[in-house]
């Protein structure tokens, strides 16, 4: 009996990419003198036209350089492993890659990006903003440019709260209590959803109310995960469901766009999430249209509000055959006018400080001027080489601590020691 | 002799492309699982036995394996008994036969992945059908009891058509004049069904078996789309940890024991199936 198994096709799938890599390179080689860039990247939201004219730009400006843009598939994780399959294969098909913010310190640590330090002199990182230029470094250096920024933000019902005489809260006690208020009046209306599910999104979300509470995942290189604020944090998570009732249980199955679709119902009071989803609020049609605020996420007493830093990073491949001309597309794709370009047609915010005080782009997104104090104080994820397994020990803990399995103590002590083991090999 | 001989340059192109797409994969995922790999530190080292010694100690581990027997021993019963059912009935001579039978066939005709998107509606808190209907509110993919047996049902919708449709084959063959015979001599129903039916539709029911065993042990796109292996894990098998260790954390050399585990307990359910096969085909 020969039964095919999933491994089997997928290395086959593995070695595909290499045998069409081979006939490419080929062509290339035969053709004109032109430089030709690849640069892959995940969907571009929007009109594609309006990002291809950007690299039309890049064409004009710099002449004999075409650039060929390709989309990977929306999913982060498959981004994230084909890079991984193609970068492994030492594959030189494609020039620039954008990555996610958590990608960064691991392939720098595998070998697989160009040291970018020289693009961004030491003077020239304060441009940027602090989260995403740290998320970039690794041993001291820049392996990537921030190209556009994500933190988490808190939505609210303007209307709603303005009813009831209340303003945005500011501590997480003050979302419940105002929440409870609300939502004993107004029937079916949610208090305050988040993204609960197994996933990435809830190492984001858990973040927050940790940060926001003076915890930590990591010190010098060392977990600290399991302390008295992280046990707190997490519990008060659990809280929201079980004991204040103003989060309902459906978040333990939500990622970003079920809570957004709920939130965008009028069907919720607040929602943690993205600053995507304030574009698609404000469209014509919308039920909550004009009736939504953002604000920065509440914190706990005596401590500041933090959001989870996300967006993405340009890089160059190591082994491209053409880095410096690459490095010319990176140097463009995150220049101030890319930048603002990206901010007016696409709704990308800049990674760049300067550009949230452009009086045009105040204008045309007055909402920007919201975002910039949440931004400045988004932190990213355990900067580690190490954080992607980092991420696969706390997310089943975390859910477990929110669905009941085990307490936030039982839950961040495991996660403590498994995370003591991965990082005690092979060091 | 001589005509059998001249066959093997025809079936060796065949025999080559197997070897190149399966044979030298699974030998490869056999010498990886004997090494500490871990792309990220360009770490690439023999270390025996040391990644299956691990195993034995990860809870996780565990874990998975016993969703994935959970998940295959329930799946696959309810499936061959509803299956059975569907077989007996679609057997009888009624009106719009063809309809119904085409009509059976759509949950397994529709691609897992949509059918597991579908199912995840169903399954919502808020706008699901299935707490609309009982009017209830129960956060069925959230809930550390309910998520594997949600999943567990979808499969069942899924994949009883297949089993349907195997076993109607096989109700197809039984000659009618053994069970006029034995209406002649006084059979009952019962009787018919338990003496003459079963025994003569067991060796397709071992191919079902096999075939649903062993799809179900390696179940990964189902549960993945509908639940990411969460809530803690409790949905999480075999396949879904060996593709998060391999694709997403990149520990290759685990990841790949994690593989060889999966393909021996196959391989021995397969052995087993097969050796009941062959004594029932005496």
């Amino acid at each position: 009996m020969s039964i095919p198994r999933p491994k089997n096709i997928i290395l086959f799938f593995c070695f595909l990419p290499l045998l069409l890599g081979c006939g490419q390179k080929d062509q290339k080689a035969q053709k004109t003198q032109t430089v030709h860039l690849v640069f892959k990247h995940g969907k571009i939201a929007g009109d594609p036209v309006l990002f291809r004219n950007l690299l039309d730009k890049f064409e004009t400006d710099h002449p004999g350089i075409k650039v060929k843009d390709e989309t990977l598939p929306a999913s982060t994780d498959e981004q994230h492993q084909f890079y991984v399959i193609n970068l492994e294969g030492k594959s030189s098909d494609f020039d620039v890659l954008s990555m996610d913010v958590i990608w960064v310190p691991e392939f720098a640590r595998a070998g697989w990006l160009r040291d970018l330090h020289h693009l961004v002199p030491e003077k020239e990182r304060t441009a940027f903003f602090s989260g995403p230029m740290e998320a970039v470094t690794f041993e001291g250096k820049p392996y990537a440019v921030p190209w556009y920024i994500d933190a988490g933000v808190l939505y609210y019902r303007k209307d709603l709260l303005q009813k009831y005489g209340f303003l945005p809260p500011t501590t997480w006690a003050e979302l419940v209590s105002t929440a409870q208020t609300i939502t004993a009046e107004e029937k079916g209306l949610y208090g305050f959803i988040w993204q609960g599910k197994q996933y990435e999104g809830l190492v984001c979300n858990v973040l927050e109310y940790m940060w926001s509470n003076g915890g930590e995942v990591m010190r010098e290189g060392k977990p600290v995960l399991f302390s008295p604020e992280n046990i707190y944090a997490l519990n008060f998570m659990k809280d929201l469901i079980i004991k204040y009732k103003v989060t309902p249980p459906l978040v333990t199955t939500a990622i970003e766009e079920p809570t957004r679709h709920i939130f965008g119902n009028g069907q919720a009071l607040f929602m943690r999430n993205w600053p995507y989803a304030w574009n698609i609020f404000q469209r014509e049609g919308s039920p909550v249209k004009d009736k939504v605020g953002i604000s920065t996420l509440p914190s706990f007493p005596t401590h500041e509000s933090a959001s989870t830093l996300g967006g993405w990073q340009l890089g160059v491949n190591r082994f491209s055959k053409n880095p410096q001309v690459a490095e010319k597309l990176v140097l463009f794709l995150t220049s101030p006018e890319s930048q603002k370009t990206l901010a007016l047609n696409i709704g990308y915010k800049p990674s760049r400080q300067s550009l949230y005080l452009d009086e045009e782009l105040i204008r045309e997104q007055p909402f920007i001027a919201e975002l910039t104090d949440v931004l400045r104080k988004a932190r990213p994820r355990p900067v580690s080489p190490y954080y992607l397994m980092i991420s696969q020990i706390i997310q089943p803990e975390f859910s477990a601590a929110l669905s009941g399995i085990k307490t936030a103590e039982e839950a961040l002590r495991s996660a403590q020691q498994q995370i003591e083991f991965i990082l005690k090999v092979d060091r | 002799m001589k005509a059998r001989n001249n066959g093997t340059p025809f079936v060796l192109p065949a025999l080559v492309l197997l070897s190149l797409i399966t044979v030298y994969p699974a030998v490869y995922v056999f010498y990886l699982s004997f090494q500490r790999r871990l792309l990220i530190f360009d770490l690439s080292k023999y270390v025996g036995l040391d990644n299956y010694l691990f195993l034995l100690g990860d809870k996780r581990f565990w874990n998975a394996l016993g969703n994935t027997f959970y998940f295959t021993l329930i799946s696959v019963s309810l499936e061959l008994v509803l299956g059975l059912g569907f077989a007996l009935l679609l057997h009888r001579t009624f009106k719009l036969k063809g309809l119904v039978r085409a009509v059976v066939m759509i949950p397994w005709i529709i691609p897992t992945v949509v059918s597991a998107k579908l199912w995840e509606w169903i399954y919502n808190t808020d706008f699901g059908i299935l707490n609309y209907l009982l009017g209830l509110k129960v956060n069925w993919l959230g809930s550390p009891f309910w998520a594997l047996n949600c999943a567990i049902a979808m499969d069942v919708w899924k994949t009883t058509p297949f089993v349907a449709i195997l076993l109607t084959a096989g109700l197809q063959i039984i000659p009618e004049e053994v069970i006029q015979a034995a209406k002649i001599d006084g059979a009952g129903t019962w009787q018919i069904f338990k003496r003459i039916t079963l025994p003569l539709l067991k060796p397709v029911i071992l191919v079902v078996l096999i075939f649903r065993t062993l799809d179900a042990f390696r179940v990964f796109d189902a549960v993945y789309v509908l639940t990411g292996g969460g809530p803690a894990n409790t949905t999480e098998t075999l396949s879904i940890y060996a593709y998060k260790v391999l694709f997403q954390t990149l520990q290759f050399g685990y990841g790949s024991a994690l593989s060889v585990i999966v393909f021996l307990c196959v391989g021995f359910f397969s052995l087993v199936y097969l050796k009941f096969l062959r004594k029932s085909n005496l």
